[in-house]
Order: structure tokens, then sequence, then C-alpha cells
């Protein structure tokens, strides 16, 4: 057997440095400096994962179909797994390979936006009619970068009939009366997590709108507030009821959907299209019968409900066709028709006023109330302007969990993860 | 001393049967290990005959209460995936074929000549190694986008090559350095070129070798899924970037249609495990002992 003598391994060491060099000195892929292209071409690409999604690929390709054929344009279509489309989309936007327009989730649009290359949608926007907050979620640094396509919120909601069984007498409206809730579903037995809440580290940041339900702001200025007395406040809170059993250890929102969908959890957190998704996975052809949204409790009387904005935004890449995919996301988003269509089908709820108050969705009860008792006061996560959010969220998601496990004191974890997240400010 | 041991040490000793104890052990390492292994391939083909409203069930169940075939008969019908597994057939039986011919030149190379930096340059093959892969996909991305080759099978093939080469370059070096070099010198004494002699002697004799390492060029490429993802137009991806587009989605992941459709694309590939199962053992040892 042949061994490396110490010549050897230097001059692979050597060699190593060498092919290290050579790949750093590789052609770069960022391809900077000022659009290119024909911005009234009438040919553009449209970049989605919904165009390959089971459930929204039809309502999203007919709506494609439709501006083509109106409008005499040609779409090229493209869709990367929503888990590796930002990477993808990064990636190509750098490259010069991305044109047109490009769906995005509302998260994301710091870390676009920060190379600079999207189109400023403020003219469609002044005449789209879009309701404030969805307009809030498509804007960056006082630009309008994208077109709100549907918004939603994060929040809670409830198995009435476990409720029901257990003797909750309407829906708890304070952390008091929500911890009592939960304390009486408890003594259900049956296997029963009163709230499926999040407790594994991927899913962790769902600890952010209780922070702030507790009063902490998670950032104020440029200063990282995690770590004052209010997160600390709801992260001991949140260790008490994981003590109690009253949450369930490590349960991420995959977990706590099948959890409801089995009729095995109370209470938890998701997004406004939960109906949906948890009919498919539950054998109770009713249980939808039985969900309802609630505001997340306040922690006294007359304080605002927290959750978190969530949704999808449509932006445009300057460059080739930036003209006509501008107007094809006005279209897409803001077209009373359209979008009241595209409501019937995926149940996402649309972003202007004429939209919500179109009788095909206004006549959804759910969405209507969802939107009424959570989306109306939801904010959005303040971290999302920094590229870097989800290491910050994933450095205080850590920390939480230590706290849980019993690892840390609340106080010195979260004095931690502010310390990690300080240098990703950017 | 000597003689008082040859006396009393017989020379050769019957070998010692091992303790049923020993046996035990051993067969409970098999088992826990072999559960291991087999768990996750159990709970797949479960959970692909499963119907969606029981996949979830709390607690979970060892024992399929209910079956159906559904996510297979969806599976039938999904022209889609079809697309997807010809595309994953394509690249990686080409990325097995160019990584073998361009593997057994060089290996063959680097066995059977001594030139000046032979050394260096197989260094710089292993090295190649090191690198990772995320960060050879941001290059080969450019290089591919200014060559005009992205989105094309080719960009695929080569850069699935890249990374098989080494490896394969070192395995049948091992290979040919086991091939006794007088087999060449009595080819040329009769008559044989270079050329007729790697093709005629060399070659047949490392075919194990060229077996296994087409092998692992073909599961390198067959289970890739960032490169295809990224390198590739949509109508051009594997099966690995094509399933997780079909099955997961921004809420809902189709566990049980993406277990089904797993299953049976792993199909092939053990298929082709079994049956080259003998040249894989033979070509992965051979060349570990030079003889």
């Amino acid at each position: 057997m042949e061994t490396l003598n110490r010549r050897a391994a230097f001059r692979l060491a050597g060699l190593s440095a060498l092919g290290a060099a050579l790949t750093a000195c590789a052609p770069d892929a960022a391809g900077g400096g000022a659009p290119q292209g024909d911005a009234a071409a009438k040919t553009f690409g449209f970049t989605s994962w919904s165009l390959n999604e089971e459930a929204q690929k039809a309502a999203v390709q007919a709506t494609v179909d439709a501006y083509a054929a109106r409008n005499g344009v040609k779409i090229d279509t493209a869709s990367f797994p929503y888990n590796e489309y930002l990477n993808q989309v990064t990636l190509k936007l750098r490259g010069g390979q991305l044109t047109g327009a490009v769906q995005l989730d509302i998260s994301w649009l710091a870390a676009l936006a920060a190379m600079g290359k999207l189109k400023d949608l403020g003219a469609q926007a002044a005449k789209g009619g879009y309701t404030d907050v969805a307009l809030s979620s498509g804007r960056f640094q006082d630009k309008q970068l994208g077109l709100p396509w549907t918004t939603g919120s994060i929040g809670l909601v409830a198995n009435t009939e476990i409720l029901k069984k257990a003797g909750v007498e309407g829906m708890p409206a304070t952390v008091e009366e929500f911890e009592a809730a939960l304390r009486k579903v408890a003594a259900l037995g049956g296997g029963i997590t009163p709230y499926a809440a999040a407790t594994k580290a991927a899913q962790l940041k769902d600890i952010l709108p209780w922070m702030r339900t507790f009063g902490s702001p998670l950032l104020e200025g440029e200063t990282i507030t995690v770590g004052d007395d209010a997160s600390v406040a709801a992260v001991e809170w949140y260790k008490k009821l994981y003590d109690a059993e009253l949450i369930a250890p490590d349960v991420d929102r995959f977990d706590a959907r099948a959890l409801f969908a089995q009729g095995k959890a109370a209470f938890y957190d998701d997004a406004v299209i939960t109906r949906g998704v948890v009919a498919a996975q539950s054998p109770d052809k009713s249980l939808t019968e039985k969900m309802a949204p609630l505001a997340r409790p306040v922690l006294k009387a007359g304080d605002t409900p927290q959750a978190l904005l969530w949704g999808h935004v449509i932006v445009v890449v300057d460059g080739e066709g930036s003209d006509a995919a501008a107007d094809f996301a006005s279209y897409a988003t803001s077209d009373t028709a359209t979008v009241a269509a595209f409501f019937e089908k995926v149940k996402l709820p649309p972003t202007t006023t004429a939209g919500l108050a179109d009788p095909k969705v206004a006549g959804d009860t759910f969405t209507t109330a969802w939107t009424e008792k959570i989306t109306k006061t939801a904010t959005p996560n303040p971290f999302w302007r920094y590229a870097g959010y989800a290491q910050i969220e994933t450095a205080i998601a850590e920390q939480v969990q230590a706290v849980l496990v019993g690892q840390s004191s609340a106080k010195d974890a979260l004095a931690k993860a502010a310390e990690t997240a300080k240098p990703l400010q950017k | 001393m000597t003689a008082t041991l040859s006396r009393s040490v017989p020379i050769t000793r019957a070998p010692r049967r091992r303790r049923p104890r020993s046996r035990a052990a051993a067969w409970a390492a098999v088992v826990v290990i072999g559960f291991f292994g087999l768990a996750p391939i159990y709970w797949l083909v479960v959970t692909a005959f499963t119907p969606d409203e029981r996949a979830f069930t709390f607690p979970p169940s060892l024992v399929p209460t209910e079956i159906t075939f559904d996510h297979f008969t969806k599976l039938a019908g999904n022209e889609q995936l079809f697309g997807y597994l010809v595309n994953s057939v394509v690249v990686s039986v080409l990325t097995a074929f160019l990584s073998v011919v361009v593997s057994a030149y060089m290996a063959y190379a680097f066995s059977k000549f001594r030139y000046r930096g032979r050394k260096s340059l197989m260094h710089l093959v292993l090295a190649s190694q090191l690198f990772p892969q995320a960060l050879l996909l941001v290059t080969l991305y450019a290089v591919f986008s200014a060559s005009g080759l992205l989105g094309s099978y080719t960009a695929l093939i080569l850069s699935f090559t890249t990374f098989t080469l080494p490896l394969c370059v070192w395995m049948l070096k091992g290979i040919f350095d086991t091939v006794p070099s007088t087999l060449m010198e009595a080819a040329a004494i009769d008559g044989a070129s270079r050329w007729r002699t790697l093709h005629r002697i060399a070659l047949p004799l490392a075919a194990p070798g060229l077996v296994a390492a087409g092998l692992f060029a073909f599961v390198r490429a067959w289970n890739d899924f960032i490169f295809a993802l990224t390198l590739t137009d949509p109508d051009r991806q594997t099966l690995p970037p094509g399933l997780v587009h079909t099955y997961l989605g921004e809420f809902q992941t189709a566990w049980p249609d993406l277990m089904a459709a797993s299953f049976v694309v792993s199909l092939p590939v053990i298929a082709a495990f079994m049956f080259l199962q003998r040249y894989l053992v033979g070509g992965l040892t051979a060349g570990a002992v030079k003889g």
C-alpha cells in the first residue's frame, strides 16, 4: 500500500491551495452592473414555486395563460421547490439568468432587494387598490419592490370540539385565560396535547409573537431587544407550559398539523391555509367545521393581539421584458375577477379592498374571521429587513430550546442569542 | 528452548470453534445493525401503502391497519415523473460511461507508465475531492452559463463526471497495478501495440473494476439533488429534484405519494446492484492487495 511521505503530503497541500486559489479566481457569477435587455420586450419570465405545487399549479397557470392570451405576450415559466427556492433564485439573479416576474415569500424580499436588481413597482402599487397591510409586505426601504399577491398571517387556530369537551367557554382572550384553557384540556387526558406549539429549533421562531405579546419590541432601531424583561418573561412562561406538559417536546409545524388533524391537539399556530392542509390529513371529514381562528391572547385586556404577517409578493427584475412583467404582476395581484377566481381555487386571501369584498371571498366565513381576528393586527418580523434574518431567528430559536430542555436560564440564553444575532444585522 | 517448544506445541492446530456466546453476540449485532438499516426501508414501504388520512395517525402504528394502492395508481398516471425518470437514466448512464472511459485511460497511464510529474498529477486528481460541492457549484454554474451549456444534459453529465472521476481513477489504478507487467511485455514481444495491449489484455482483466467504477458513477449521478436542480432546465431535471418538485410543497408534503414514488424509482438501482453485485465486490476489493 502506498503511503504519503512528508514531501508528498506537502505537495498535496500545495496543490490543494492552488486549486482553492483557482476556484477563488473563477469567473464571478455576480454579473453586476446596470440592468440589461429590452424592458419593453413582449416576452418575459415568470418564476414561481406555486407553478409546481399540486394544490395551486392549475390556478397559477390559468392566471398566466389568461394574461398571455389577453395581451399577446409570451411568458416563460420556471419553478423551484419552495425549500430551495431562495437559493436558486438568488443564484440565477446573480448570474443574470433571471428575468421578468418572480414570486417571493415576503420574508425573502430583503435578501433579493439587497442585490439591487428589482424594479420599483410604486406606479403599479398606487393604482392597484391594495390594503395598507398588504402593501407593507412588499415595501423595502421606502420602495415598493413587490406587489402583494396574497396577504395573511400566522396565528392561532383551535379545535372547538375539544374545547367544548374540556368545558372551555368561549375563546381565551388573555394569556391567563389561555393557560387556564390549556389546563382544562390537559385534564381530558387521552393523549391530547393542549397546545401543539413549536418546540423544535427549526420552528421556534414562533416564540417571537409571544415575546411581543409580553411587551418586547424585538428590535428598536438597530438594537435587538431580545433579552429584555418582556422577552425573558415570555420564554419563562413558555418553559412553564413545557414543564407542565401543556406543550409537547419536539414539535414543528408539520408535527403540529398532524396532531391537530388527528384530533390530538386543541390549539396550534399556522397560516390561513391551515383549513385545506389539515383537512387533507384528517380522518375526520368534519374537522374543518370544528376549526376556529382566534386572536393571540394578550397580556392584559385592551392590548393589541400579536400575529406574524405572512404572504407572497411578486417582484420584477429590471431588464428584459420588465415593463410587461410589471403589468402582469399588477394583473395577477389586483384584477378583481382574477384574484377572486384564484381565491376560489386555492383559498389564499387577496390583497386588494375590492378583492376582499368580492362575494367569493367575503362569503367564506373562515377566511373573513381569520382576516378580522388575526391578519388585521399582524405585523412583519422586524428581522426580515436583514438579509441574514434566518440566521438571527435560528440564533434565538436555539437559545430558547436550550431553556426548554433546562440547559440555560431564559435571561442568560436570550442575552447570548442577542449577542450571536448582533453581527448578523446586515 | 526451541526443542522443548517444538515438542510441546503442535505445528498445526485445528481452528478453534467459536463459542456459542460469541456467536449469539455476533447475531445480536447483526440484528441491531440490520434493524437500523432496514427500518427506514420498511417504513417507506408501509407509508407507500397507507391511505393519506392514516399516514399521520398518532401514535404511529408499526403494522398498517389499512392498505391502499392509490399512490401507485397515481404514480402510474404521472407523465411528468416518467420524464424525470428518463432524464435520470440518460444522465446516469452517460455519466457512468464517460467516467469509466476517461478514468480507465487515466488509471492505466498512472499505473503502467513512468514519467515526470506522475505522482503530482495523481495527487492533484485526489486533491480535487477536497473541495465542497457547494463551492464548486457556483463556479460550475458560472462556467456553464458563460459557455452556453447551462440547462443542458451536458452540463449535468460533465459536472457529475468531475466528481466521480478522481475516485474512479484511483480505484482503477489499484486494479491495473495488479495486472502483471509481464503480460504486457509478452504481448509486446508478440507484436501487439500499446493500444492493442490495453484493449485486449488490460481492460478485460480489469472488467470487475470497470463495473464497480461505473456503478459508483451511476449511483452518484442517480442520487444527486442540488446539481440536478441548479444546472439544468426543469424539463431536463432528474428524479431527486423531480420528486421534491412533485411532492414537497410550501404547506404540505405528500408523504405516502413520495414514498410510493421513492419505492418504485429505487427498483432500477436495486436491480442493477443485484445483477452486478458479483462484479462490484470483486471490483472494489481488487487492488487492495498487490499480487
